[in-house]
Order: structure tokens, then sequence, then C-alpha cells
């Protein structure tokens, strides 16, 4: 097992991409603190690890809130004995607008559940990591925190301060034995792509015929990035830190 | 740890008798792999077969000429009878300042660094073509994006070895993965050669991570691009260099 007696923080976890990562942290080994907005779905995804053996508790939270990003750092400190050796900043929304469009709310929205969230839950997160002097923190970054995409002006924003966060965070942790990565993933299956064809008036089929039309013809599986999102939170990454792991079948290479 | 997928596979390492390449033939051999080598250190690569009798073969060619990399294929073809893997990890380098570089120094290091990288891939991709796919990994460096004085050519042919990934990656998709790995500094017993422990400290003061990578530490990600755990990656080069170029010269 690769994360086997670690202890691991997953927000957004209630479904999707986050799920997938909490469950197969907790198949590794891991104790997991699943942590998102929607409790009746954070506890299905926290039963459904305990029914596969796992250890996994969940806490209520809102990372653009920082008194909630303390308290899930303070519940799994008491719930898993102390430690916190890996934090996976998943969470995040998506509304798709140009700059003109986009309201003040959605772009609050945006820049706060992923960037400001990761910073919150990485402030609170790191004092534990120091003094243990390890731990590994992932930033859900994409392929447009690289490149930009159309009608995601806000979204684009956000991830792209991710991947340059992280780095600062390497250069000012790696010495404390911390590292910091990125994990960019092109169009993933999960919810947030139904509700992205949704609201640009796509059907699901013709949405996805574009979001497949990269490199490798398909989009990823939420299982594909929690298998990256693993080998990042495990040892086989030890000398990785600052870096942006791209997982989008080819989607930016060209 | 294991990696999914890796067993059996027919993996073919350049450069593999030394450093980094020595340290990813061994981690394949534990992964359960089939393991081929292509060398041009002849007595490296007699030590290598006997250090691991389960290796299927070492193949002497120099990768910077295309009729050795053509031959040394067919032997491969005979040994391993196709190609899963490729990994692209032969490279050298010569440390002189730009204004002396001579135009047959220019050509050597371009050679085996960027020529020899596409005549190996070419060989291998074509017989991945004929088969079921597969995954090739080039040996980048963070020289192929960030200057280094006294290194202009190494890192200009790296930054080569990084869009050729790419492209390839755009051709040969989906049947072949392309992907390039670019570490950062790594201990080998060339730097050990090299260095006094005031320049390894030095260096090691510079890196976020505070020291070099073993070289078991790219095997690991070699064996991580390569396995079942990564099959939506292509396309993209991967930093492995403990936070080195996270920061330029000005953050540290």
């Amino acid at each position: 097992m690769k994360l086997k007696d670690r202890v691991a923080i997953v927000t957004g976890a209630t479904s999707g991409l986050g799920e997938a990562a909490a469950r197969l942290f907790a198949e590794e080994g891991a104790k997991v603190t699943v942590t998102g907005r929607d409790e009746a779905r954070g506890r299905r995804v926290v039963d459904a690890i305990a029914a596969g053996g796992g250890t996994a508790t969940f806490v209520r939270a809102d990372v653009r809130i920082a008194a909630d990003c303390e308290r899930v750092v303070a519940e799994t400190l008491r719930a898993f004995g102390g430690r916190i050796d890996v934090l996976f900043n998943n969470a995040g929304v998506f509304h798709p607008h140009n700059a003109v469009d986009c309201t003040e709310e959605e772009w609050d929205a945006t820049i706060d559940s992923s960037l400001k969230g990761a910073w919150l839950m990485s402030k609170y997160a790191l004092p534990t990591m120091i003094a243990q002097g390890r731990g590994v923190i992932i930033h859900q970054s994409s392929g447009w925190g690289i490149q930009g995409g159309d009608d995601a002006v806000a979204y684009c924003a956000a991830k792209g301060g991710l991947i340059v966060m992280a780095k600062a965070m390497a250069i000012d942790h790696g010495k404390h034995g911390i590292r910091v990565n990125c994990l960019c993933p092109g169009d993933v299956d999960t919810p947030m792509l139904a509700e992205d064809a949704k609201a640009r008036r796509l059907s699901y089929a013709d949405y996805m015929k574009g979001a497949s039309n990269r490199p490798l013809g398909r989009v990823g599986t939420p299982e594909e990035l929690a298998r990256a999102a693993l080998f990042l939170a495990s040892d086989d990454s030890s000398f990785m830190t600052g870096a942006a792991l791209v997982v989008d079948g080819g989607g930016i290479a060209g | 740890m294991s990696m999914k997928g890796l067993a059996g596979k027919r993996v073919v390492i350049t450069g593999g008798a030394s450093g980094i390449g020595a340290a990813t033939v061994a981690r394949f051999l534990e992964e359960k792999a089939r393991v081929a080598v292509i060398d041009l250190d002849e007595a490296g690569g007699r030590a290598l077969g006997e250090k691991h009798p389960d290796l299927a073969g070492v193949v002497r060619a120099d990768v910077a000429d295309p009729d050795a990399v053509d031959r040394a294929f067919r032997e491969l073809d005979g040994l391993l009878g196709g190609v899963d893997v490729a990994i692209n990890n032969a490279g050298i380098s010569i440390r002189h300042d730009f204004m002396s570089i001579t135009p047959a120094e220019w050509r050597k290091v371009m050679g085996v660094d960027l020529d020899g990288v596409f005549y190996v891939a070419q060989q291998a991709a074509r017989r991945m073509l004929a088969g079921s796919g597969g995954v090739i990994i080039n040996m980048g460096s963070t020289s192929g994006m960030n200057g280094y004085p006294m290194y202009a050519d190494y890192d200009a042919a790296k930054a080569g070895v990084i869009e050729l990934t790419r492209t390839m990656a755009l051709e040969l998709a989906p049947k072949i993965r392309v992907i390039a790995v670019c570490p950062g500094y790594v201990w080998t017993s060339m730097q050990e050669a090299e260095y006094t422990p005031e320049m390894k400290a030095a260096v090691d003061a510079k890196i976020p991570l505070r020291r070099h990578a073993t070289t078991g530490e790219i095997a690991a990600l070699f064996a991580f691009l390569a396995s079942e755990e990564a099959p939506y990656i292509t396309g993209h080069p991967v930093i492995i260099d403990g936070g080195e170029i996270a920061g330029g010269l000005a953050s540290r």
C-alpha cells in the first residue's frame, strides 16, 4: 500500500475527482478526511470507504471560509492521531463566462473556492507538516491553468494562480521536507462536465464530442486522475516539488 | 512501490549501463518487465549483464549513428520480439562556454542528445504501431526549460527533445503515449567524481528540497509514466527537480 498509515485531507471530495481520490487514498492505506458542502453526499463517500475496509471521516466545510478550513485541520488532527501527511486541494467550481458576462459573485466564487481555499487549507495544515518535517500538498489546477480556454476567464485565472502558488510554496517549504505540486487535468468525466454542458446549452453528446477532441480521443476518468494524485501523494514522487503534472490525453500538447 | 501493468512488458533503455539508466534497468526488472539495454560502453554493458542475470540483453550501439540504431533494433527484435516501452535515456554533456564551443563538439552533443532520441524513438514507434502500441519516454532536462551557463548546446538539445516529444505525442496517439522527463540535479557516479563536498553543498543549498535526486527517484517516475497508473498522460514534460526551477536565479 502506497499510503499506509498516512493521514490525508481531500477537499471537495463528495463527488467526481475528489471522491475518486479519497477512495483510492483510503484503499492505499490512508486515513482520509473527506470535506465538502453537501453533507449527505459526503456521508455516502465515507460510508463507501468504510464498507471497503478503509478509514474516513466527513467534515462539512466550505473552503472559502477560513474558520471552516481551520476546523477541517483541527478535526483531522483529533480524529487521526495528530498527523497530516497529504492535503489535496481539489475543491473548485466552474462558471462558463467571458470577462464581460462574468458576474462579481461568479468571479468571487471561482477564485475563492479554488485559489483562496487552497491557500487557506495550506495555511492551517502547514504548521503540522512543518513540525513533522514532512508533508505533501497537491493543488487541483487544470490544463486551463497553463493555456487559455473559452468562456472560462475566472477559472483560468484561479487555475493559473494555483500553479505559481505551488511553485512559491515549494520554494518556501522544501527545506521543511514538504512537497507542493499541481495536478492539471483536461476534461474528466465528472458531474462538473454535465453541469458545464448545460450551462453552455449543449447536448451532453455534442459536449463530449468536443471534449474528446484531443490526441488520446477521449476524456479522462476520475480514477485516472486519482492515480496521478496518488503518485504525487506517495513517496514514488519524492523528488517532485513545484511541478505541474498534466494529465489530459495530450490536450494542450498542440 | 510497484506500478500496475509493467510485468512482462518489453522495455528498451538506452544508456542503461550507468547512472540513471542503470537505476532504471534495476527498477523495471523489479517490476518484472523484460529489459534490454542499448549502450555504447561495452565494459559497462558487460558489468550490467553480470549484475542482472535476468536482463534480456545488452546491445552495443552509438545512438547518434542511425545505421547502428537500426542494427540494434533488429537485434532487439530477436531478443524481445517487439517493444512496449522505450526509454531514451542516453545523453552526454560537455562543460564549455558558448564562445569556445567547436562545431565538432556541438555536433557531438546534438548527435547523442537530440538526433539519438529521434533515431531510437522512430525505430521503437515503428514496432509499437505495428503491434499493440506502447510508451516512449524521452530524457529532457530542466536544461531544456531554463538557461544554464556553460551548457548552451546541451540546453538547446534538451529543449529540442521537449518539442519533439509534444509533436510525436500528437502524431502517434492514441496507440503510443510520448512523454518527456525533465530532471534537475541528480546524484550519479559522474557527479561524485567531479564534485568537491563544498560544490555539492553549494548546489544543494539552492534547491528547495536541499539535495540532489537519487537515480532511483528518476527511475520511479519512468516506471509510473510507463505503467497503467498513467494511461491518460501524454505529450508533456514532467519536471522532477526538487523545486529547482520553481524559482529563477532571482529567487535563490
